[in-house]
């Protein structure tokens, strides 16, 4: 008895270490995605503050290409857009995330006292 | 007094490890803090560059070339640069505006550092704090009153959150008056006999009323039953309709007393239901908890009206055998009408040859609007006319809940027939149907006027009463020949229609 409860244990643990890799994954993507956000911001800021004299270019790769002012505000709150959407989604999901690991966790804590249990029957007996 | 020692140290290490925590915190806010702060400087030595730069058309430089190499050159072009917005975004401006730029850029990294010394005061609040609590501990001149909870406690519970009582449940009066009264009872116990108590009185009530109307009874009984099966589907209408409950309850209460008490139990719950029986059994036409009927009025679909029609047509036929006052005259006829039963021959208007009872008198107009709702001004104005006629009849028909009644007073349906059309004799469709037991009725509740029908119902409730008595005293075929009854009136409507 003590011996499969340990296996579930062992189990169990993995899957919360799992769980709990995803979330941290998870995490990182979006702070990643804030500070994303932020540089994003201030560039719009930049651009309102720029005329169209002056030319505006983006760095593709080892190229630097003209680029219209107007489109270039465009394409920057575009990106805003998608990068706010993204912030969602990935909070959406880090909260599916934590609920699975507190279920996960409740799973292993209430293993952990199987085992106990078992355990000291098993020292009782023994 | 080792226990306490035990759970001091421990509280004591849980002290100690939140200082650390607190530190930690603290730390990263001073390392960021500094980073912020090289990143000022840099941006005012930048600013400091710009404004010197444009002073000379050209500077020469050493270049570097590689990481390891310089080359003297010029720097030329002084006024422009090319800035880097960020996000590899890349604008060419004038000293000037690139330094309108970086300040900008000054005030963001301000406000972030501004928001870090404020975090880093907080956490150093903090760690002071754990560091009181610590040595308070450790000095014991404060003692930390601690209480554990006991497990004990939840596993009494077994671990499942205290569920509120819902406030519908009813053995709430029960305790008290249980208490009062006998001690040794058990709470179960008694709160049953507070519940049957209250349902005893309202039983009490019922019965009385019961008494009174044996002999309507006898009569009823038929369409009772009839009533109970329409309820139960009127009730369904009823629900969808959204119309007080008092009245479909008022229906279940019928089958209820004339079934026996046992089924008084549900319908005790309302009081309203009772009332509305009781008011209905004072008068001649207690039968008329068909209230809920007249929401099938509302439904003009086939079935629904076939289920009236069946009804209708039964009436009729009684009423025909009692009188033979011009069945189906027509509209001249319709003035005097002195049986429910008179009603549905007026509303058989449409004849193909036949005077064929409409199952509905707004199924006539509902032909004119197909099977779907129509809430047409003319139809509204119709489904009045009805009610006024309805109203007319059944205010006769209180004097006489029979079918026999003669009370109908042709002064009234004088006056209102003539503004009813008489193609139109809608307004009993739906007192008449009560009886069928044909559960399609339920379903078509969705295609009634919406609009119309919630007030007629209402007022044909009074009128479907008084009718119902009526017809419940002609109408007494088991549900099979109703569903015969049903079939034909369906046919004879789809001709018309």
């Amino acid at each position: 008895m003590a011996e499969a409860i340990q296996k579930k244990l062992k189990a169990e643990v993995e899957k919360f270490t799992q769980i709990q890799k995803d979330v941290s994954k998870s995490m990182s993507l979006r702070q990643k995605l804030e500070t994303q956000l932020t540089e994003n911001n201030i560039v719009k800021e930049e651009m309102d503050m720029l005329d169209s004299v002056n030319t505006v270019y983006k760095l593709i790769g080892p190229v630097l290409v003209k680029q219209d002012l107007d489109e270039a505000k465009a394409t920057v709150a575009k990106r805003l857009e998608y990068i706010n959407g993204e912030i969602q989604r990935y909070d959406a999901l880090l909260k599916d995330m934590e609920k699975k690991s507190d279920q996960h966790r409740e799973v292993l804590s209430s293993l952990q006292q199987e085992f106990q249990k078992a355990q000291g029957l098993a020292v009782g007996k023994a | 007094m080792a226990e306490k020692c035990k759970m001091s140290g421990e509280h004591y290490g849980g002290v100690v490890r939140l200082r650390e925590e607190h530190e930690k915190v603290v730390k990263d806010c001073e390392s960021r803090v500094d980073h912020w702060k090289k990143v000022s400087g840099d941006y005012e030595a930048l600013n400091d560059r710009l404004k010197t730069l444009p002073d000379q058309l050209s500077y020469d430089i050493m270049v570097p070339f590689g990481p390891l190499a310089f080359m003297p050159g010029k720097l030329v072009h002084t006024n422009e640069v090319t800035v880097l917005l960020g996000d590899n975004w890349f604008a060419k401006c004038s000293a000037k505006q690139a330094q309108k730029i970086v300040d900008h850029r000054m005030k963001h990294v301000k406000h972030e550092l501004d928001d870090l010394t404020k975090t880093m005061k907080n956490f150093e609040a903090r760690v002071g704090f754990a560091k009181d609590i610590e040595t308070m501990s450790v000095v014991s001149d404060y003692v930390d009153i601690r209480e554990d909870v006991r497990n004990n406690a939840e596993i009494v519970n077994k671990g499942k959150p205290r569920v509120a009582h819902k406030p519908k449940s009813k053995p709430k009066l029960g305790p008290v008056i249980d208490l009062k009264e006998e001690d040794e009872k058990d709470e179960s116990e008694v709160c049953k006999n507070v519940l049957s108590e209250e349902e005893l009185w309202t039983r009490l009530d019922e019965l009385e009323k019961l008494e009174e109307l044996q002999d309507e009874q006898d009569i009823l009984s038929d369409t009772a039953d009839m009533n109970g099966e329409d309820t139960s589907s009127s009730s369904s209408e009823e629900e969808k309709d959204g119309d007080p409950p008092a009245s479909v309850n008022g229906l279940s209460l019928k089958p209820s007393w004339i079934t026996g008490p046992p089924n008084k139990a549900p319908s005790c719950n309302d009081t309203k239901d009772e009332d509305e029986e009781e008011e209905v059994h004072s008068l001649p036409t207690i039968s008329f908890c068909h209230t809920v009927e007249p929401k099938k009025v509302r439904i003009n679909t086939g079935k629904n009206t076939t289920l009236k029609y069946s009804e209708r047509k039964e009436q009729k036929d009684h009423s025909k055998k009692k009188k033979k006052n011009g069945h189906g005259n027509g509209h001249a006829e319709h003035y005097k009408i002195t049986t429910p039963a008179d009603i549905y021959r007026l509303f058989v208007d449409v004849k193909n040859g036949e005077p064929i009872p409409r199952k509905s008198i707004l199924k006539s107009r509902s032909r004119e609007n197909s099977v779907c709702s129509d809430t047409s001004e003319s139809s509204a104005a119709d489904f009045e006319e009805r009610r006024m006629i309805a109203r007319s009849f059944s205010h006769d028909d209180a004097t006489n809940h029979s079918d026999t009644s003669d009370g109908i007073t042709e002064e009234d349906s004088p006056t209102t027939a003539p503004a009813h059309p008489t193609s139109r004799f809608e307004a009993f469709s739906g007192t008449v149907i009560e009886k069928d037991p044909m559960p399609t009725t339920v379903p078509h509740l969705t295609i009634a006027h919406p609009a119309l029908p919630t007030i007629l119902e209402r007022k044909q409730e009074e009128v479907g009463l008084e009718v119902s008595s009526s017809t419940d005293t002609t109408f007494v075929p088991p549900p099979q020949p109703a569903i015969k009854k049903l079939s034909k009136f369906k046919a004879a409507r789809l001709q018309q229609m």
